[in-house]
């Protein structure tokens, strides 16, 4: 579903932050990116969504060279792939509802399928009960949520989440990432780039380690450090 | 027809255009001054047109005789100039006549009794159909044999043609110029909306919404904008013309106007929306490309 062959990504201050990654995501998996901030998972996490383009090397998405797409094409991948944020990026102004219909309006959905397709979502996450209330009126976890609704509503095969829990509580983040097992359940291809530990530990993925731009390990079921369980009492 | 799109669609571009009012104002306001000045130039244009034309038709060839021309073998010259397609009527004024409407003209300022012999010669008044043709028929004419000058008044009518170019031509260059800074102000003003709404655009662009579908919502900003600066200007200009041409007409006979046709009206107004559309394609693209 995803291969980056060789990726190298220098931005234009000269910051190196991806350096000759080869990685290979199975369709329907489950993976985190880990490592501490700065170490190119966000970096990525855009080039497989073009918000950035390789400086060497090549990234196949669902079988789409993404590298060298034209730009002209690029809304099309977009459609294919659901994009999470640490800070949600939810319309203010926009109710729960939407927010979430907004990502098929812009896209140019009929309005008939908006009308299904946005309920749809909203059952997903579990937030029908709330779907006439503005973002300033939700939790921190149900904002997330409303954001991985918007991410969904499309039918993406491809969910990427950034920090997706860089901004919850520990019992929101839980919620979250029960959340984003389901959804992996039901055939996405879920990513998520991390640095909460716990997550990491308790849900025994795979687990893709980052350090400077570089991996340093790729376990299967693996721990956020390598050979650590969460009961690992770190030094320091 | 997907009505639930274009009551998306036409709420996109209210939000926008009512999000900063103030500089929106600011944009219609420019536009219609513009377009009150393109109404105001095409009026004076007009108006020197249709004067023009009148004084240019009454511009006639004075084609005087020589001595030795009586009046029969003149007036076969009459038919040589029916003959000619370019010329409306030619009118023949023997010396007699010639001097009785001197008298006419200058009245007792002018005493024939003076005069021992009549000066005049034998002439001819002859009206060309087109303007333009005037130096041409009257070259033509002076190469007969039997004409001693063929007169126009050559200053008069060159001068005139020139002066319409000339006023069209700064004409024009003063309304590309009030058009560019129009056009500049809605590029601003949509820049604003773009600025105040760049996180819709992040996650149109994120959803994978087309630039194209992007694009829409602000070029209809700009068009709306560029299209109410020239109804307010139509609407200026339309009072003018009913309080001040009429007195105008009053003072200066010549002065014909026509701004209430509806093709006019319907020009103006695209004038407007293709500014706006110029200026918020041009705005939106470059933010879009960045």
């Amino acid at each position: 579903m995803i291969r980056l062959r060789g990726v190298s990504l220098v931005y234009p201050n000269g910051t190196r932050a991806l350096d000759d990654v080869d990685l290979e995501i199975e369709k329907g998996s489950f993976v985190f990116l880990v490592g501490s901030s700065g170490t190119g998972k966000s970096s990525l996490l855009k080039l497989l969504y073009r918000e950035e383009v390789p400086s060497t090397g090549e990234v196949i998405v669902d079988n789409i060279r993404v590298d060298t797409l034209r730009r002209s094409r690029v809304p099309k991948l977009r459609r294919n792939i659901g994009v999470v944020f640490q800070d949600f990026k939810l319309l203010s102004n926009k109710t729960v509802w939407e927010n979430v219909a907004f990502a098929l309006q812009v896209t140019g959905t009929r309005t008939r399928d908006v009308m299904r397709m946005v309920p749809r979502a909203l059952d997903l996450v579990g937030l029908s009960h709330k779907s006439r209330m503005l973002p300033s009126e939700l939790s921190g976890g149900e904002q997330q949520r409303t954001a991985i609704a918007r991410a969904l509503v499309g039918n993406p095969k491809i969910l990427l989440c950034d920090e997706p829990s860089g901004n919850l509580d520990p019992s929101n983040t839980t919620e979250i990432m029960e959340l984003l097992q389901r959804i992996n359940l039901k055939g996405t291809t879920v990513v998520v780039a991390t640095h909460n530990q716990a997550v990491v530990d308790r849900m025994r993925r795979r687990v893709v380690r980052l350090e400077h731009g570089r991996i340093l390990h790729d376990d299967e079921r693996g721990y956020y450090f390598r050979g650590l369980g969460q009961t690992a009492v770190l030094p320091g | 027809m997907d009505w639930g799109k274009l009551r998306f669609f036409l709420g996109e571009v209210f939000a926008n255009f009512t999000r900063n009012a103030g500089m929106q104002f600011t944009a219609i306001g420019t536009v219609a001054v513009t377009i009150v000045l393109l109404g105001a130039f095409l009026f004076v244009r007009e108006t020197l047109q249709t004067f023009g034309a009148g004084v240019l038709s009454q511009i006639e060839i004075a084609v005087y005789l020589k001595d030795s021309v009586d009046d029969t073998k003149a007036k076969e010259l009459a038919a040589a100039f029916a003959a000619d397609p370019r010329i409306a009527s030619a009118t023949y004024v023997s010396k007699r006549d010639g001097l009785k409407r001197m008298q006419a003209v200058l009245g007792s300022d002018f005493d024939t009794s003076l005069l021992t012999t009549n000066p005049l010669p034998n002439s001819y008044h002859v009206r060309v159909r087109n303007a333009d043709d005037v130096p041409a028929v009257a070259r033509a004419i002076a190469k007969d044999p039997r004409v001693a000058k063929a007169d126009y008044a050559a200053d008069t009518v060159q001068k005139l043609l020139k002066t319409a170019t000339v006023l069209g031509r700064a004409g024009i260059a003063l309304i590309a110029l009030l058009s560019i800074s129009a056009a500049i102000v809605i590029a601003n003003t949509i820049r604003l909306t773009v600025f105040a709404r760049r996180r819709e655009i992040a996650i149109m662009q994120l959803v994978g919404a087309t630039n194209m579908y992007i694009r829409m919502p602000f070029i209809a900003e700009g068009m709306l904008a560029g299209t109410f600066g020239a109804a307010v200007a139509i609407g200026v200009l339309a009072l003018a013309e009913h309080q001040v041409v009429p007195k105008l007409a009053a003072t200066l006979a010549f002065v014909t106007f026509r701004v209430n046709e509806l093709t006019l009206c319907l020009e103006l107004l695209a004038v407007g929306a293709a500014v706006g559309l110029i200026a918020s394609w041009i705005s939106v693209g470059r933010y879009l490309r960045t």
